[in-house]
């Protein structure tokens, strides 16, 4: 008797894991055909931003939900260059320091406000305004000296030093256009809301926090970005964001048809779809820096390039990647993500793995002996390196990854690399405290240079190497001067051989991703250009 | 007279409870490593003119116990202050995420009570042997089990597996079925556990002796001597219960995609949210308070004893 309570258990528990496993057996594959117009569409996404104001975006995994109700001026087409939209164009003079930009006609707010000069020029002085967005403010607009509305279709920027990046926040969600209405009296316009709107093809009309939001279909919408596959109002009428933060989950209500889409498909989880003949899987390399581990050279053991080349050389990036994603994650050879223009594609291949190499560097270096442990040791101590992880913004399984680096050094070099997960708080501190070796970090800027400038530049805002070189800072100013996109390039190129291979400041991993998995009834299922994170609704249909 | 000493009492005794809950609060938040600039940042870019405006936004430089009092007056006054986080009244953030929680706990909390009393006086005594054993053994294995394997295995059985429920969210008494179950299944486990033990010390009593020489009929004995008996102790269990609710809320809101209390608490612990995680403390000190007075006046129902004295 005892016995049947624990045979239902293990019962319920193979059916648990068949549940998840089965390829459901369904008659014929259905695809979504012609693009239609009508119908509703729920997707299931990961993170519920923290805010619903484009000004204030901070995650790129909410950057989906920002282009269904705002536009920027300008856009990326899949080559990187940049394109118009809310914009027609731009000219700048040849000194770099002035950006004159004209407008589209006839575009009007959700609210009925209409889109000329005097509310781009609303926007960016609300964004300059102190207090409101400090971070955009002090990096994105560090160089913007005044807004000027020329006419009501012309406005015109003025710079304090040449700076190409101001195309790129024109781009950007912060650079979205937010109607001065909303500007002047949304309740909570640092939150955002239903009453904080834009020019977008969707209309925000429902935020239930915690669980999802909801977009219906602006039918006056008319000006919709080169880059997209159709023109006119959005073939949905209304589209549900619903926030399911467990992978499982998502892709179980993806399974059983809850849902018709889900972004953020684990590897684990990746065989579950592509197994499932109505389902189906797309992946695309994210813009800006790849994840990579910075060295802090500003004290030992990494003040020494023999150190940090060994540290470099003791990991075999594929084996590692290989166990983790299970074949599913992109290697990255420099800190620029492959996907970005500016990639430098000579590192490939020129360093890593050669175990034999570390070991005789650090030989060199003076770390040749060992201890009981078996890790190396110089006049006693021993080399020890720590990696502090914030855990709110471990995602990518980051964690795991750090373990399996941890046994890869020690294995093949006799590093001790210490990794704590550890709360917001605590990393702050050891950052603050110069209390830490290695720094792990991605970031998913449109334009890649906008986060080497965060991360080497000498006065960056994320400089945890501590680097402090003039040759490297003149390269990055220069980067930022630069508008030919070969010179360019170039100098970006010359930048990435400092950073990774002449001086070993960082070990890059891999190039994040994101994926989307979609019911075959789908159609329409794309990226943003460039970015490479799921783009909006708007040319998403759904098959009757 | 005695009835109005009594409620000044106890609303002073919830004052204290309510006031230390709030000071351990902010004493733990502000012994915590790093400060609120350094969550509001986040992982973006940080520079001192940045931190500048986030501390004069806020007024962050004012000394630590300046702020507190401030806290304080404020939640005295009935002002929860602004979320740093989420830029909105808290009251507005956490009065849009209360009632979804309270009908989730309250739900849970009558699924698990009934399903305790049943299994309890189903097992209770000493000529069933088996059934409690095998109950028992549920019951351990049911506290002992993660709420979030439970909520897992539910989902992919009766949502994913079999279609019978929803899967996500606040849309009605359908998509609350699993949520509550799952919530009430540990909190079944333990009180049948306690309720049992209970009943079989109740059998034993004289009264229960004295009950069947007059010829009361056997269910009529459990029912109305031993089950009051039994229920003194499980009734002191209620702030146990209500603690249980508010933690077990933040993994099952996560897991069924609810919205709720739980996630707002957790996400304003992990990033110091100070004017959240004081106002849901004040909410929870209040909720404790208001369980453990109703459990008090249980025991008066419960107990003719008491109610003599």
């Amino acid at each position: 008797m005892s016995v049947r309570p624990l045979r239902t258990l293990a019962v319920a528990a193979v059916l648990a894991v068949a549940a998840g496993c089965a390829t459901a057996t369904t008659p014929a594959v259905e695809a979504a055909g012609q693009p239609r117009s009508g119908g509703a569409l729920t997707w299931a996404v990961e993170t519920e931003p923290i805010t619903l104001n484009p000004h204030q975006y901070a995650q790129a995994k909410a950057r989906l939900l920002v282009w269904n109700s705002f536009e920027a001026l300008l856009t990326y087409d899949a080559r990187g260059a940049l394109v118009p939209w809310l914009a027609t164009g731009w000219q700048v003079t040849p000194d770099g320091l002035r950006y004159t930009l004209s407008l589209r006609a006839a575009v009007t707010f959700t609210d009925g406000t209409p889109f000329d000069a005097a509310a781009v020029k609303a926007n960016i002085d609300k964004l300059r305004e102190p207090g409101y967005a400090p971070a955009v403010a002090a990096v994105q607009l560090r160089h913007l000296k005044a807004v000027e509305v020329v006419d009501p279709r012309t406005v015109r920027l003025t710079l304090t030093a040449p700076d190409v990046l101001i195309l790129d926040f024109l781009a950007s969600p912060q650079g979205a256009q937010v109607s001065p209405r909303s500007l002047r009296e949304a309740r909570n316009l640092k939150a955002g809301g239903v009453d904080v709107v834009g020019t977008g093809p969707f209309v925000l009309d429902r935020y239930v926090p915690g669980q999802e939001l909801h977009y219906r279909r602006n039918p006056g919408y008319d000006w919709a970005p080169p880059t997209a596959t159709h023109t006119g109002p959005a073939h949905l009428d209304e589209i549900t964001y619903r926030f399911l933060k467990e992978s499982a989950v998502r892709v179980g209500a993806l399974t059983s048809q809850q849902v018709q889409l889900i972004e953020g498909v684990p590897a684990t989880d990746q065989p579950l779809i592509t197994g499932n003949p109505r389902l189906r899987l797309s992946r695309q390399l994210n813009s800006g820096s790849a994840y990579s581990y910075y060295l802090n050279v500003s004290h030992a053991p990494f003040d020494d390039l023999r150190v940090r080349q060994a540290f470099r050389e003791a990991v075999d990036v594929d084996t590692v990647l290989a166990s983790v994603y299970r074949d599913t994650a992109t290697r990255a050879w420099s800190v620029v993500s492959p996907s970005s223009p500016l990639y430098d594609k000579r590192l490939e291949g020129s360093y890593g793995g050669d175990t034999a190499r570390a070991n005789r560097l650090l030989d060199q270096a003076g770390w040749a002996t060992r201890d009981a442990d078996g890790y190396r040791t110089r006049a006693g101590r021993r080399l020890t390196v720590r990696l502090v992880q914030a855990a709110p913004y471990v995602r990518d399984r980051r964690d795991v990854l750090a373990q399996a680096v941890q046994a890869a050094v020690k294995q093949s070099a006799g590093i001790d690399l210490k990794v704590s997960l550890v709360d917001q708080g605590t990393a702050q501190q050891a950052f603050a405290r110069n209390e830490y070796e290695v720094f792990d970090n991605s970031r998913a800027d449109t334009d890649a240079a906008a986060a080497l400038n965060l991360l080497l530049h000498s006065g960056g805002g994320i400089n945890r190497t501590r680097i402090n070189d003039p040759q490297l800072d003149r390269l990055l100013e220069a980067g930022q001067a630069t508008a030919d996109p070969t010179r360019r390039a170039a100098g970006y190129a010359d930048l990435q051989q400092r950073v990774v291979a002449d001086q070993a400041l960082a070990l890059p991993l891999y190039a994040p991703a994101d994926q989307i998995a979609a019911s075959t009834a789908v159609g329409g299922v794309r990226f943003e250009p460039t970015a490479g994170v799921p783009a909006s609704a708007y040319d998403l249909w759904i098959a009757r | 007279m005695s009835l109005l000493r009594a409620v000044a009492r106890r609303v002073a005794t919830g004052l204290v409870v309510w006031w230390a809950a709030a000071t351990a609060a902010y004493l733990a938040l502000l012994a915590a490593p790093g400060d609120t600039v350094d969550s509001i940042v986040g992982d973006g870019a940080d520079t001192p003119q940045i931190r500048a405006q986030i501390i004069a936004e806020w007024g962050l430089d004012r000394p630590a116990v300046g702020q507190y009092l401030d806290y304080l007056w404020r939640l005295a006054g009935g002002d929860l202050g602004r979320s740093y986080l989420r830029q909105r009244p808290v009251a507005e953030v956490i009065g849009e995420q209360l009632a979804p929680t309270a009908t989730l706990a309250v739900t849970a909390a009558g699924l698990g009570v009934l399903l305790a009393v049943t299994v309890a006086v189903g097992t209770a005594g000493r000529r069933r042997r088996w059934p409690r054993r095998v109950s028992s053994g549920v019951e351990l294995l049911l506290v002992s089990t993660p709420s979030f394997l439970i909520g897992i295995v539910l989902l992919s059985v009766l949502s994913f597996r079999y279609g019978l429920f929803p899967v996500a969210g606040d849309q009605g008494p359908a998509a609350l079925v699993l949520p509550a179950v799952t919530l009430a299944l540990p909190i079944a486990g333990l009180l049948a556990q306690v309720l049992r033990d209970g009943l079989d010390r109740a059998w034993d009593e004289p009264f229960v002796l004295t009950a069947r020489a007059r010829g009361v009929r056997e269910r009529t004995v459990l029912l109305r001597h031993a089950l009051r008996h039994a229920l003194l102790p499980a009734v002191t269990l209620a702030g146990w219960l209500f603690g249980i609710l508010l933690g077990g809320a933040v993994i099952v809101e996560q897991v069924f995609g609810r919205p709720g209390l739980g996630q707002v608490t957790l996400n304003a612990v992990t990033s110091k949210d100070m004017p959240v995680v004081l106002a849901v403390v004040t909410l929870s000190a209040a909720g404790y308070v208001v369980v453990n007075t109703a459990a008090d006046l249980t025991y008066l129902l419960v107990d003719p004893r008491l109610r003599r004295s």
